[in-house]
């Protein structure tokens, strides 16, 4: 088997089995990014010399006897928005495109002292902000399935790598679906855990209330491993739970669906959705249903109606303030003036994209003085409202089943123009991250056309296991997600 | 007829909380003297990516604080961002607390004309301090400048802002007001509470009403970095703004800077036009819990707060106000006095000595009470000589000296200083007295020639035989030694 083919574990077995060297598997993986990059940008940054070092310090743990941890040799790729030290970190944006983090994210400490390999840095809508990383001051990502169209975002970059199979583990960070959307547009699954569940240190911060980290990957078993690395408590960030953590392998290797109560959501079938996808839903329901799950019909009107207003306020509200220290004083991009206003304003204007700028004057503009209660305040009482329908949902259903996107991944540029449109192929992620919510876009099959279709599951807080135990449900009928050609003849 | 004014202030005070580490981060605070941003880290220079830990010794000091101020402790409080562009503030928010300080609702009391006065205390809440700019031209100039530096060792560090009720009337009393928070702060140890290097920071807010009902703008003085500033601004607001209305206008509602080098204050419009902070709950940190076991260890923790103290001094011990005023000034001071009486001495001859040169060792040396070489009981001693009679306080007071400078026990000292416990008396004092008499004999003569009518020339000389022995005898003693020299000295003349 081909190592790019090789799910996670088998690549750490074989590699600390000395089977196979870390260095190998780098390579292999470094090789598949050469030869797709041109195609698919889905990096902002190729990692190759360190790469190859970290590798060689795996195989050196191997042949001294020593466990380089369960992810031993693993290359994988973490969103740009994520820091390294003395790696780039641009967050698809010119404001940053030279900065040089001195510490690392928590993800990526825990990454590599489980013995991943990180071999990239991935593309992304600036800051996180868009739903197709058209939005990337370093130019837009294709989607591996079809390259004329968009990966989805904002980690399009993370979904299409592993899509590519550039790498088995990638990690993305999903404010209002960012995650889950590339996931179902790239046909890998994507899972985005309950807030609190992953440390967001070192997570360049989009919408801090909103934000968390989570990792794509083509087998449930994938995910389940990565999710262990990824999750221990970290005291840097403080609304990072100090709850015990569940085993997400033993989850996923012992799916206990059984008696499971499954919510559809009327309100989400009976809108706008693509055919194909509806018909996911209902064939992800026969198989639940077949592994001895029932089935309940719950509304979520409120999420339906509010959901995307309510998340359009909330995030622009907490990115104008997140976003406000790229001013040039002290690091990133600076467009010189002769006085310090003019120097804030230039380095801003040019430094950040539209629809950075969109949101920051959005922002900006519900939390000034005489519109703050109007929206802010307002948006406030509607997440409010969303998080007590998830709750009550959650009294008669164990997990949620529905749609992850609207539509089948539409193409490069067609959006673009067209804010509400884009913002409308996140209506059923953000109402989750709203109600701070595990979800986890899981892969259900290739159309005719060779695009992916998909459902999500959504569990309540700190029940985020339930979610790798259904997908696994679901995997085992619908196969892993295949590996892409990536446009290659 | 003219209208008559009343004066209305209320001030906000920032007080540098003594942590060891800054509000969010584990940076040391000590940055007086420390070379420019050297006590930073990714999270107070606010690099993205970084997060905000709340360093639970500030809540403690803030609440301890808090609870002396008699202020409710809220159980959950919450922190906000106040956001702004300036390049000392790292993030472009600053961490504060809004509409849930931890403290709210309380009242201290100051004393003015020997009036004890209670000023409410609004709230007490946390934030954290910015850095601070250095501006500068290329030949070091600071006018005309063509850059600025930034330095970030003071971002971060934990503030307390207390703000207090528009109950003050006059300069005098927001002066007492500060005076008071600054010895409370300092008798807490929450703070070094000094005004000049800026732990401790006040903006006064001053309006004027007038007799004939109407009420000026609320202005804002900023800049005032020493108790004497604040009162000359709000001296010279008050002038200004009375002024103002008296010729009829307006006083209008902003911000203004006080120029201490030209005594004025300055319109700052420009510079703050039309603030809104866009003030929302601060996202990376959870809400504030604090428990009862926390509110009840820092009321434990409480010493008797200075105006108990001060007040005890006068009712109690019956100090006059003046000396009252000087031994609660600092806690060090009181409780020195407090263990030297605990151990037997006399409160006025304690609080006599304590004032006086307990003090000046204090000011001279820069110590703390508890630092000095000797203790209140050992205080209490040599007091206790001077007391039976066998110290005279010149003799004591030089031993006093040799025991601090040298560290040395009273014996030890009293031997050193060539001091004589019990007194000099009986032959040593009479061969003291001849010594001065045939040092000085010209007055010597005059005084036995009956030249000395009005008793200067004897006087004189009974006060060099008192520094000759120290003053180790009582003037009556050696007035009567001196006679009996004289007495001899005419009869052998005779």
């Amino acid at each position: 088997m081909k190592h790019e083919q090789m799910d996670a574990s088998s690549i750490a077995s074989a590699v600390t089995s000395g089977e196979v060297s870390a260095v190998e598997v780098v390579s292999a993986s470094l090789r598949r990014i050469r030869s797709l990059e041109p195609r698919l940008n889905a990096l902002i940054t190729v990692i190759e010399e360190y790469a190859l070092e970290r590798a060689a310090h795996v195989d050196g743990q191997v042949s001294s006897g020593c466990d380089p941890g369960p992810l031993a040799g693993v290359p994988v790729v973490v969103k740009d928005n994520m820091c390294t030290r003395g790696v780039r970190t641009t967050c698809g944006s010119r404001i940053l495109d030279d900065w040089e983090p001195p510490y690392d994210a928590a993800v990526v400490e825990l990454f590599e002292r489980a013995g991943a390999v990180i071999v990239g840095k991935s593309n992304m809508d600036e800051f996180a902000m868009g739903s197709s990383t058209e939005h990337s001051c370093f130019g837009p990502a294709s989607n591996p399935r079809d390259i004329s169209r968009v990966p989805g975002g904002s980690s399009g970059g993370s979904a299409a790598s592993v899509a590519a199979g550039y790498v088995p583990i990638a990690l993305g960070s999903d404010t209002g679906g960012s995650i889950r959307q590339p996931a179902a547009f790239c046909g890998v699954h994507g899972l985005k855990p309950t807030y609190g569940m992953v440390s967001r240190w070192g997570l360049v911060a989009f919408a801090s209330s909103l934000d968390q980290i989570g990792p794509f990957g083509r087998s449930v078993g994938d995910i389940a491993l990565a999710m262990d690395v990824i999750s221990p408590q970290d005291f840097r960030d403080s609304t990072c739970s100090r709850r015990e953590r569940p085993s997400f392998r033993d989850g996923a290797s012992n799916p206990a669906v059984k008696g499971m109560r499954i919510g559809i959501v009327r309100e989400f079938l009976d809108g706008p959705l693509d055919p194909s996808l509806k018909r996911s839903i209902e064939e992800a329901a026969s198989v639940l249903v077949s592994s001895g799950c029932t089935m309940v019909e719950v509304s979520l009107n409120e999420s339906a109606s509010f959901g995307l207003p309510c998340y359009y306020i909330i995030a622009p509200a907490e990115a104008s303030s997140n976003l406000a220290r790229f001013d040039g004083v002290r690091y990133g991009f600076r467009e010189e003036a002769p006085d310090l206003v003019s120097q804030f304003t230039r380095t801003r204007s040019y430094g950040f994209g539209e629809e950075v700028k969109r949101r920051i004057l959005t922002g900006t503009f519900v939390l000034s003085s005489g519109y703050y209660d109007a929206y802010y305040l307002t948006a406030l009482k509607a997440r409010k409202m969303i998080c007590q329908e998830f709750d009550r949902a959650f009294r008669s259903v164990d997990v949620i089943l529905m749609p992850a996107v609207p539509s089948l991944p539409f193409r490069k540029g067609e959006l673009l123009d067209d804010p509400i449109s884009m913002y409308m192929s996140d209506v059923f992620t953000l109402p989750v991250n709203l109600a701070g919510l595990p979800g986890m876009t899981v892969f259900t099959g290739l159309e005719p056309s060779g695009l992916p279709t998909s459902v999500q599951l959504v569990a309540p807080r700190w029940q985020d296991r339930r979610l790798v135990e259904c997908a696994s449900v679901i995997e085992e009928r619908f196969g892993c997600p295949p590996i892409a050609e990536g446009g290659a003849l | 007829m003219t209208p008559s004014f009343e004066t209305v202030i209320g001030l906000e005070v920032h007080v540098q909380l003594a942590t060891a580490t800054k509000l969010f981060c584990s940076c040391p605070t000590d940055y007086i003297g420390s070379e420019p941003n050297t006590l930073v880290c990714p999270v107070c220079l606010g690099l993205p990516g970084t997060l905000p830990s709340l360093n639970g010794r500030s809540v403690e000091l803030g609440v301890k604080t808090a609870l002396a101020l008699g202020c409710s402790i809220s159980r959950t409080s919450r922190f906000h961002r106040k956001n702004y562009f300036y390049p000392d503030l790292p993030k472009a928010f600053q961490i504060s607390q809004y509409d849930l300080p931890v403290a709210t609702g309380g009242s201290m009391p100051v004393f003015v004309g020997g009036e004890k006065k209670f000023i409410g205390i609004t709230r007490l809440h946390l934030e954290e301090d910015a850095g601070k700019l250095v501006h500068g031209t290329a030949d070091g100039r600071l006018s005309g400048r063509s850059f600025s530096n930034v330095d970030y060792n003071r971002a971060g560090i934990p503030l307390a802002e207390i703000v207090s009720e528009p109950d003050m009337r006059s300069p005098e009393e927001a002066r007492e007001y500060v005076l008071t928070l600054r010895r409370l702060v300092r008798y807490l140890g929450v703070s070094d509470g000094d005004m000049e290097s800026g732990s401790l920071r006040v903006d006064a807010n001053i309006s004027q009403k007038c007799s004939d009902g109407r009420w000026g703008g609320r202005v804002e003085i900023k800049n005032v970095n020493s108790v004497r500033a604040m009162e000359r601004a709000l001296d010279f607001e008050i002038t200004r703004q009375r002024g103002i209305m008296l010729s009829g206008g307006t006083v209008v509602q902003e911000t203004r800077h006080w120029d201490d080098s030209a005594g004025v204050t300055r319109s700052s419009r420009g510079k703050e036009e039309a603030h809104d902070y866009r003030y929302f709950p601060e996202p990376d940190l959870p809400p504030l819990i604090v428990n009862d076991a926390l509110v009840r260890a820092m009321g434990e923790s409480l010493p008797e707060l200075p105006w108990v103290k001060r007040e005890r001094f006068e009712t109690e011990w019956g100090l006059s106000p003046e000396d009252a005023a000087v031994l609660s000034e600092r806690l060090d001071l009181a409780e020195f006095l407090e263990s030297t009486v605990a151990s037997g001495a006399g409160r006025d001859i304690a609080a006599n000595w304590i004032k006086t040169e307990i003090l000046r060792i204090l000011n001279e040396t820069g110590l703390d009470a508890g630092d000095l070489p000797f203790t209140p009981r050992v205080l209490g001693e040599l007091l206790g000589e001077v007391v039976k009679g066998s110290l005279s306080n010149t003799a004591a007071r030089d031993v006093l000296e040799v025991m601090y400078r040298k560290g040395l026990g009273i014996q030890d000292a009293m031997k050193e200083t060539g001091v004589v416990p019990g007194g000099v008396t009986g032959d040593l004092l009479a061969k003291a007295v001849r010594r001065v008499l045939d040092a000085n004999r010209e007055e010597t003569g005059l005084v036995l020639s009956g030249a000395d009518p009005s008793g200067k020339k004897r006087k004189y000389l009974q006060g060099l035989v008192m520094r000759e022995i120290r003053g180790q005898a009582p003037v009556g003693d050696v007035s009567a030694v001196i006679d009996e020299a004289l007495r001899q000295m005419r009869g052998l003349d005779e």
